[in-house]
């Protein structure tokens, strides 16, 4: 009995208990943010508001100043604030994720072009092209795209991943790079591997498990781009904070709280996926380290 | 090589301008719908009649923004730099305290708030606590020192500069702690080097080039975010006019608002690679 083979179903999960295990970090925090991200998104459903219905002031407002029952107070028309900010945040946090999602993609796909090259300087093309569209701000290319196309939120989504992945790209490659300088690779070429296969089976895998962190410390940043295009009035016909402050900003005199407490909000929520982001991307980069030693 | 990095600039600020001519026709013509294209001059404003008072009122405009928009970008870039590169040598001198994440921490935290609610926060504050105008173009100054621009100004400034220090701190204490952790530190303490001579007198001196290339970094990015703060405390610059012209479609603020950007962000790029070539002759 006590010599008995384990089996392989046995095995696997002894392996898989292991790696779990190994992953605890990670997991507990990419828990925590996803629990953030439901708890936005519990309650963007069925709040059944166009946003011209929010913007419209009556000849007679009944807005209210924040109290026990409405803790942002109420709109001209009536609304909840605090319900509007939360959906405004999870809006923005969906648009941000696709974007940071696709940017990572597109980011991997163009640095993979120029990957398999042998030279030494095979990312020096890359590396220029990506610093001289940084000669123009960012912001200042999705602003005229945004506004040109009256704020489609697929076009909002698409230019913000090509952002990203122009800003990503030369950090990436630069890890392919790194990568490839590991004793693990060298013994890999003495070993008589091919290039294409240590690539391939060793440095991408290796690059591919810092993404989860990156997109982790991304989304919290293009949820700011994103409402900040919305208060300019260039993210298209969707209730966010930064849309409710811009249309509070009118009206700082009789209603303050209608531009004070959706940023408050925006605040509090970005300030939290920063944090968590942040502390998913170390964990993810600290597991590596753990893996490499 | 002065000539050399100049011509390269120029070049530059070429190959910007005619991205920026790309992006509003595909922008305005293909994303919009709109029948104006970019090269066609019927689509700029028609300045046939009283052509003389519209160009000078234009001039004037862009000299006006210019100057305000120069007076932030000197308050935000100034002081992401200074406290940058100072408090990011510090969070590397304190590295085994965690010093990077310890002294951004805080210029980090400011970051998360969205900075044109902080510039409307500060205007709602002026109007309730101080009993005074809050925006930027509600109060003019007509005699005496003009303190009210230099606040108007800081305000704009400060959300800008947070963000950017923040990220200075980090990139300089990374670009010390990786030439602090290379074996001839090592070996130098082991020789019986002080701490403070090894990481100023060794590590300081031989990080210079490497920090010098983080000089212009930031600067992109502060100008993206100046173009909405001002446009959130109407503040009379740059970035008001190019977001007026995007909105409105008015392609000669769009164009010449992401040219003197590009030109800024050219000039700020020309600086750094003298300063780096200097550096790498002596």
């Amino acid at each position: 009995m006590g010599n008995r083979r384990k089996s392989k179903s046995e095995l696997w999960a002894n392996q898989a208990l292991a790696k779990l295990w190994q992953l605890r970090f990670v997991l507990f925090l990419a828990s925590l943010y996803l629990l953030l991200a439901g708890w936005l998104f519990s309650g963007a459903h069925n709040v059944g508001v166009r946003p011209s219905d929010v913007y419209t002031v009556s000849e007679i407002p009944a807005w209210k100043a924040p109290d026990a029952e409405h803790w942002f107070g109420t709109t001209g028309t009536g609304l909840d604030l605090f319900r509007l900010s939360w959906v405004g945040m999870a809006t923005s946090f969906s648009v941000a994720a696709v974007a940071a999602a696709l940017g990572i993609g597109l980011a991997h796909l163009l640095v993979a072009l120029f990957v398999f090259d042998p030279g030494e300087k095979r990312f020096r093309l890359l590396n220029s092209a990506c610093r001289s569209v940084g000669i123009l701000p960012a912001m200042a290319v999705l602003i005229v795209l945004a506004g040109g196309s009256g704020g489609k939120q697929e076009v909002v989504i698409i230019v913000l991943a090509f952002l990203v992945c122009l800003h990503l790209a030369p950090v990436i490659a630069n890890w392919f790079r790194e990568g490839e300088e590991g004793f693990d690779v060298l013994a890999a070429y003495a070993l008589g591997l091919s290039r294409l296969e240590i690539v391939r089976g060793r440095v991408s895998r290796k690059v591919i498990r810092r993404y989860p962190g990156i997109f982790a410390a991304l989304v919290p940043s293009l949820m700011l781009v994103e409402t900040a295009l919305s208060f300019l009035g260039m993210g298209g016909d969707r209730i966010t904070c930064g849309s409710l402050i811009a249309y509070g900003q009118g009206l700082i005199i009789e209603a303050p709280w209608m531009a004070l407490y959706p940023g408050i909000m925006a605040s509090v929520v970005v300030l939290a996926f920063s944090l968590l982001g942040w502390l998913v991307n170390r964990a993810v980069r600290a597991e590596q380290i753990v893996r490499f030693l | 090589m002065i000539l050399h990095r100049l011509l390269i600039a120029v070049i530059r600020l070429g190959i910007a301008a005619a991205f920026l001519i790309l992006l509003v026709e595909v922008g305005y013509v293909l994303l919009g719908g709109a029948d104006r294209h970019v090269w066609d001059l019927s689509s700029y404003r028609d300045h046939s009649a009283g052509a003389e008072i519209v160009v000078t009122g234009w001039g004037d405009k862009w000299k006006s923004a210019s100057t305000h928009t120069l007076l932030v970008l000197a308050l935000a870039y100034g002081g992401a730099l200074l406290v940058g590169y100072i408090w990011g040598v510090l969070a590397a001198r304190w590295r085994r305290m965690g010093g990077k994440y310890l002294l951004s921490a805080i210029f980090s935290a400011f970051a998360a708030v969205p900075p044109f609610w902080f510039a409307i926060a500060v205007a709602i504050f002026s109007y309730f606590s101080w009993q005074r105008p809050g925006f930027a173009d509600d109060w003019v100054v007509d005699q005496g020192p003009d303190v009210l621009s230099w606040w108007n100004a800081a305000v704009v400034a400060l959300p800008a500069m947070a963000a950017a220090t923040g990220w200075q701190i980090r990139a300089v204490a990374e670009v010390l702690e990786k030439e602090a952790g290379l074996p001839y530190v090592r070996g130098l303490f082991y020789s019986g080097y002080s701490d403070e001579n090894i990481f100023y007198g060794n590590v300081f001196r031989r990080s210079l080039p490497d920090l010098v290339a983080l000089i212009d970094s930031t600067l992109p990015f502060l100008l993206g975010c100046i173009i909405y703060v001002e446009w959130a405390f109407r503040y009379a610059g740059i970035g008001r006019l190019f977001v007026e012209g995007v909105r409105q479609g008015i392609y000669e603020d769009i164009l010449m608002g992401g040219v003197w950007m590009a030109i800024v962000v050219c000039i700020a790029r020309f600086c750094r690679e003298v300063i780096a070539g200097l550096l790498k002759k002596s």
